[in-house]
């Protein structure tokens, strides 16, 4: 019956609710390709979705979103299976190769290791020059690749979807995703990439990546998101990083001016190992993301560095967070962020080390720029200390444009408006000088430049 | 009618923050001259030196400054260093993020678009960064963050040798400097003065000590007390002040004040 096929299954109007979990459902068993579609667990997960209280604006309050307001209007579900957008009846995702080259060129030219690319929920062909050593596969194809052993442990159990409302919703729509397996000693040169460009029409995206590093493994991951669609992306990232591993974990998300993308990212780091979250939030209408990291045996470190420009109307709410289970562990966050225009803000970092992370390091340093009268910026430290003989450093500045500085580069000729853009961009420049790599680091350097040029009211 | 050619402040009154500190000014440091000014703590040298560069915080109640006959009080600061006017400061401030190779080429940039090919400029830089015994490390290191005293007066002294402005106010640039340092920075000094774009700077040399004149010589000095040149004289005059103090010179001036009052009545 292939006309009753084209109207239910290829594109599904997204409604966070049973009804359209239902449906969803439906499709994943006719798709028969060996897909788990782990019903049991995406109605779970959309149960706690439901019950789960809105991460509103209530204890801070400059920071105005309310998420419980949240509008899911004229988004698509797809199942992200290249198959759909085959079906005729209904314009769906076909993204053309060549436009997918378009929206993130760059990317794809960069060298790199292996990747996806992924337009809306759909993938498209893998860069080619794939490292034989590692795995890099759609999640969506784990059932047929027989991943389940190589998952356990990691998939679903590293970010904890069942105390986080977005990973939750996640978890029950997902329907995109990497798996990436770097084995024991193996250590690249040059990164994986995973990319989300957004989709001509508008797409509620649920992706889920998966890194696992093995023993002494060390990879560098860049996940970007990019293109000028106005999608919704809510997605779960998990790593784990085995024995003496490391990984370098950078995001930069650059999406269009009505995006909302939101991540859950979290790390389990075994002894010795070391994991290196780095963000970029420099696009879309409203960022949330959550950046944690369990520091699991003895000698593992995290660090997390972060930063956010926000300019216009734009909102972004970031939790970083390290748990430190046992010591002694060390982590090391930096997060810098500046808001002009309406932007809003709010940072919450969260440190916890635990009755038995004796001998454990924990540092925790966030500035924040504000440029315009309207701007807000909060932040919110909570360290909980359980044990003794631990270092834990917190430190934050709440500011504005330093007025000796202004003046002193204006007594050298420079105009005030190139003077604040030299003085934001410095600001961020600490927390820059931490990504890896040259290239993304003048890349991000660049983009920061152009907020500054889009930013309407610098007004002081 | 000719311009004046010079940086000249006429009847100059300044305010900060409602307290007049500088009560008539008049001053005027001609093309290739060295015009030292000295005075005791608070008597209102550096709000001259920030009026003349334009810092928003000081009000001028009256009168003018000029250069070269173009009015400065109507500029903001970037106007000001464009015209020429340079301001090498008491009291650096740090711009954190910002590379000192960064900021030297977008100051540069700023003043002379005209003439900035990278190669003639990295190698001017590094001519002056040699001049000043400077560490070409400096070029990477953060304009001003976490730079000693005497770091940032030669950081100062670099930028003033790059721009080659028509006139410098030198505001202590000398103070905190140990001997070497204060020799490399009379030397770039002096190296400014006998090259072709430096030869006709007009130089403010704000000090407390005569030691720096050794090296650059002062044609004029004046006396700043209580927002008021109380004295101008030649170079025996800083010598004068070191060895007797500011009283003898305050005294004689209050006397002339109290006959000046006197007469008024
Ligand atoms: N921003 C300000 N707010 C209040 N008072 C000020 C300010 N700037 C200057 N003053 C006052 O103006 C007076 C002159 O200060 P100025 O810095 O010009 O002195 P100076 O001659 O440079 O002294 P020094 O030799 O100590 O550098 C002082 O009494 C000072 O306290
Ligand atoms: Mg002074």
């Amino acid at each position: 019956m292939p006309s009753g096929v084209s109207e239910t299954l290829p594109a599904l109007d997204f409604t966070p609710t049973a009804a359209t979990l239902d449906r969803v459902l439906t499709f994943l068993d006719d798709q028969d390709d060996g897909t788990a579609s782990d019903a049991a667990l995406r109605r779970e997960a959309l149960a706690r979705y439901e019950a789960l209280p809105a991460p509103g604006a209530r204890p801070n309050r400059g920071w105005k979103y309310d998420y419980a307001a949240l509008k899911f209007d004229e988004l698509r579900w797809t199942s992200g299976r290249i198959e759909m957008a085959a079906i005729p009846s209904r314009p769906a995702p076909k993204p053309r190769p060549e436009e997918a080259g378009d929206l993130d060129r760059p990317a794809l030219a960069t060298e790199n290791a292996g990747g996806l690319f992924f337009v809306g929920a759909t993938r498209i062909d893998a860069p080619s020059n794939v490292d034989s050593r590692i795995t890099v596969l759609p999640l969506t194809e784990s059932g047929k690749h027989d991943l389940a052993a190589s998952l356990a442990g990691t998939l679903h159990e590293i970010v904890d979807w069942r105390a986080d409302k977005f990973a939750a919703l996640a978890t029950a729509f997902e329907n995109c995703g990497a798996y990436v397996r770097v084995p024991d000693g193996v250590q690249l040169e040059t990164p994986i990439q995973i990319v989300f460009a957004s989709a001509p029409d508008d797409e509620a995206v649920f992706p889920h990546v998966v890194v696992i590093l093995g023993k002494g493994a060390r990879a560098t991951v860049l996940e970007r998101h990019v293109g000028d669609g106005d999608p919704f992306t809510c997605g779960i990232v998990e790593v784990h990083a085995g024995e003496g591993a490391e990984l370098d974990y950078a995001v930069v998300q650059q999406t269009g001016d009505a995006a909302r993308v939101f991540f859950s990212r979290g790390a389990r780091c075994e002894r010795d190992a070391q994991v290196r979250w780095y963000l970029a939030e420099l696009g879309g209408a409203l960022a949330r993301t959550v950046l944690s990291a369990k520091l699991a045996a003895p000698g593992a470190r995290a660090e997390a560095s972060a930063l956010f420009f926000n300019t216009g109307m734009q909102h972004v709410d970031l939790t970083s967070g390290v748990d430190h289970t046992v010591g002694p562990t060390t982590s090391d966050t930096v997060v810098r962020s500046a808001a002009t225009d309406r932007g809003q803000g709010r940072y919450v970092g969260n440190i916890v080390i635990r009755p038995k992370a004796h001998g454990s390091d924990a540092s925790l340093r966030d500035d924040a720029l504000l440029l315009s009268k309207h701007a807000h910026i909060d932040s919110i430290p909570a360290l909980e200390i359980a044990a003794n003989d631990v270092k834990a450093f917190h430190g934050a500045t709440v500011g504005s444009l330093d007025e000796d500085a202004l003046f002193y580069a204006g007594s050298r000729g420079i105009a005030r408006g190139e003077a604040l853009r030299l003085i934001t961009l410095g600001f961020f420049e600490p927390v820059i000088a931490r990504f890896p790599g040259a290239a993304l680091r003048d890349e991000i350097r660049t983009a920061l430049d152009g907020k500054i040029d889009e930013a309407t009211e610098i007004d002081l | 009618m000719s311009i004046t050619r010079g940086l000249v402040a006429r009847d100059l009154r300044v305010a900060v923050e409602n307290k007049e500190i500088l009560k008539g000014i008049d001053l005027t440091v001609e093309p290739g001259r060295v015009h030292a000014l000295m005075g005791p703590n608070g008597s209102g040298k550096s709000t001259l030196a920030f009026t003349l560069a334009g810092h928003p915080g000081y009000q001028v109640l009256s009168g003018s400054a000029t250069l070269d006959g173009e009015d400065l009080l109507g500029l903001p600061p970037d106007k000001r260093a464009k015209a020429g006017l340079f301001l090498s400061f008491q009291y650096p401030a740090a711009i954190p993020g910002v590379s000192v190779a960064n900021f030297l080429r977008t100051a540069r940039m700023a003043v002379r678009p005209e003439d900035l090919n990278p190669a003639k400029f990295r190698k001017l830089v590094f001519d002056k960064l040699d001049t000043l015994d400077m560490d070409p490390a400096f070029l990477g290191r953060y304009v001003n963050d976490g730079f000693s005293g005497g770091e940032k007066k030669r950081l100062e002294m670099l930028q003033m040798a790059i721009l080659a402005p028509k006139y410098a106010v030198l505001d202590e640039t000398d103070s905190g400097l140990d001997v070497d340092a204060l020799q490399s920075v009379g030397r770039s000094v002096n190296a400014l003065r006998e090259s072709d774009e430096g030869k006709d700077i007009g130089f403010l040399l704000i000090t407390h000590y005569p030691r720096i004149l050794k090296y650059v010589p002062a044609d004029v000095v004046h006396i700043l007390i209580d927002g008021r040149i109380v004295k101008t004289g030649g170079p025996e005059l800083a010598n004068e002040i070191e060895r007797d103090g500011y009283d003898g010179v305050r005294a004689s001036t209050s006397s002339a004040q109290a006959e000046a009052a006197a007469a008024r009545a």
